[in-house]
């Protein structure tokens, strides 16, 4: 155990000390990992030197046509390998850490972007822009990131504290919890997110609480089934007809930007903000 | 014996009024606002309904198939009947289908339980006989078959659909309502009216095919009435809510230590006992981490368990 502390340690230490410092020269042929890795890159105006993504990896329409190595939590080593990338883009959230170790133990370069929240996302997409030798358009991405998220914080002032519930997916009943991204942009856009409480970031939710609770605003993420959504949640809906929110009808289907911590995300904080700037 | 099965009865009916009060919130039956009235009959109430119609349907069909089977490891999951449901639940989830509406995922579990229990019972069918080894066999092997396509589907699935598939064969009650119930009560009922009724062939059945056959029972032709019985109850319980391990199992094996083997006791108390476990393990599951709520089929092993191993410490029968 004390061994897998002292290597844990180790570890942290090696990438804060190594990783923005490996920023010597700028990688011509980069492998995405995650979604939000893509998207990223793309709004960096680095489309030329991907060279590999996952099948995931759907926005923008262009990232589509990138060669695939694989999925999120199991890429395939492989085809990573094959790609001869300079360097190799990965997150703690969602690709195992372990393939990161062999990646190294096979000398391919890594970067993995540690923000996994609204507020670290700026200054995360600036070490990423030192790493790949952008520094400037990081930077510039950055800021105004930073410009449209301050604004949001501005005008929540003028808006009366709502109840926001963020329906994740409906059968059955699951919430974007406290962490998740979800989570920061209810609060962002000056709304108080009664699932807060709960324990995991996105917790299976108790109906009966949701009816205590009696949200005023509920939003339900339209995710990837984007067609059949409002079908699949009927049901639910049913069940908290006495809520206020679904009562008044402040029920609001909303685009999955919240899903990735990215180049989108503020359009979904947005998205949010406008919703609930309409109940004042 | 007759004492014995009032008593479940008994507890059955109190565990069922505990599960309407208790929860994240504790509701005081007479004095009740609004919400508390909706909660407690639209939302505890069917729920809990659920719970141990599921449970009943478990527990007898766990009884019944020990018994057809001649072996103690047989549950109603063996067959593989819960792994077709499974398969086209997930299927419907993961594909985002809603060709049935609300009932999509249920009906969809349904007929992928009924296929399969049809492939199993064609499977057992031969040379004019309903053999119980070649059932096994079949339920078994159908299973792997099933669990490889289900792992195939999630490993190519987002990780945000293989969530929700999980969620689903994990086993969940949270969206029970009134509406599902008249379906999940006329099979769990049919299912074990019939078994029951046929429980003393079950007993000869138990003691081998020539014993039943000196008897009068026609071994092959109970055995198949018998298991369109556990068919069905089973389909309709993956059905209402998914997987939910332990009962099938182990009440029927607890309930032989209380109350002995007797199949015409067997059958109806297992049942109860059933119900009564899952309706307490809900009831914890909701309860017991608020407002997050738990797979209810995680606290039936994990409090079941323990305590059948204690039985089984004590007490030196296990046979079927």
């Amino acid at each position: 155990m004390k061994k897998l502390i002292i290597l844990f340690l180790l570890f942290t230490i090696h990438y804060s000390l190594f990783t923005p410092a490996q920023a010597a020269e700028a990688p011509k042929r980069i492998i995405s990992l995650a979604p939000s890795m893509t998207e990223i890159l793309f709004a960096l105006g680095l489309e030329d030197r991907i060279v590999g993504v996952t099948s995931f990896c759907d926005f923008p329409e262009e990232a589509k046509k990138k060669q695939k190595i694989g999925g999120m939590s199991n890429p395939s080593l492989e085809a990573v390998v094959s790609l001869k990338p300079d360097i190799v883009t990965m997150t703690t959230d969602g690709n195992p850490k372990e393939f990161e170790e062999r990646l190294r133990s096979l000398k391919i370069k890594t970067y993995v972007f540690r923000a996994r929240q609204i507020p670290e996302l700026a200054q995360g997409i600036r070490e990423m822009g030192l790493a790949l030798g952008i520094k400037e358009k990081a930077d510039a991405l950055a800021k105004d990131m930073e410009t449209s998220i301050d604004k949001l914080k501005q005008r929540r002032s003028s808006i009366k504290k709502k109840k926001v519930l963020f329906i994740v997916w409906p059968d059955p009943l699951i919430v974007a919890g406290p962490g998740s991204i979800t989570d920061n942009a209810i609060t962002i856009a000056g709304g108080e997110n009664i699932a807060a409480e709960s324990k995991s970031s996105y917790p299976k939710y108790s109906i009966e609480e949701v009816i205590h609770q009696a949200p005023d605003i509920i939003f339900i993420g339209r995710g990837m089934s984007q067609e059949n959504i409002r079908e699949v949640s009927k049901g639910i809906l049913k069940r908290l007809k006495s809520v206020p929110a679904v009562k008044n009808k402040k029920v609001f289907y909303v685009s999955d930007y919240l899903y990735r911590l990215g180049p989108r995300t503020v359009k979904g904080v947005e998205e949010l903000a406008g919703y609930m700037e309409q109940q004042r | 014996m007759k004492i014995r099965m009032i008593i479940i009865i008994l507890i059955l009916m109190l565990i069922f009024g505990i599960s309407l009060i208790l929860g994240p919130r504790i509701i005081n039956p007479f004095f009740m606002d609004e919400i508390s009235k909706e909660i407690l009959f639209s939302i505890r109430a069917p729920r809990s309904i659920v719970a141990i119609l599921m449970g009943m349907a478990l527990g007898a069909s766990g009884a019944v198939l020990q018994g057809i089977l001649r072996n103690p490891l047989a549950d109603p999951y063996i067959l593989g009947i819960s792994s077709g449901a499974s398969l086209l639940a997930a299927l419907g989830i993961i594909g985002g289908m809603t060709i049935f509406g609300t009932f999509t995922v249920p009906v969809l579990a349904f007929i992928g339980a009924v296929a399969t229990g049809s492939i199993v019972g064609m499977m057992g069918w031969r040379k004019g006989g309903f053999w119980p080894e070649r059932l096994l066999l079949a339920g078994v092997g159908l299973s792997f078959l099933f669990s490889a396509l289900l792992m195939l589907m999630m490993s190519i699935s987002t990780d945000e659909g293989m969530r929700k598939a999980m969620l689903w064969i994990f086993g969940d009650l949270s969206m029970s309502e009134w509406s599902r119930i008249p379906y999940g009560l006329i099979f769990v009922a049919a299912g074990v009216v019939i078994s029951a009724s046929r429980a003393k062939a079950l007993n000869a059945l138990i003691l081998g095919d020539e014993f039943a056959h000196s008897l009068g029972f026609s071994p092959h032709r109970e055995r198949f009435i018998l298991f369109i019985s556990v068919g069905l109850m089973t389909a309709a319980s993956v059905s209402l809510g998914g997987m939910i391990g332990f009962i099938g199992l182990l009440i029927p094996h607890m309930i032989r230590f209380f109350i002995g083997s007797d199949s015409r006791v067997l059958i109806p108390a297992s049942a109860l006992g059933g119900g009564a476990l899952l309706c307490i393990a809900d009831l914890i599951s909701r309860s017991i981490l608020p407002p997050m709520e738990l797979p209810a089929g995680v606290i039936t092993a994990i409090i079941g368990s323990p305590y059948f191993l204690y039985l089984l410490r004590r007490k030196n029968v296990l046979s079927i």
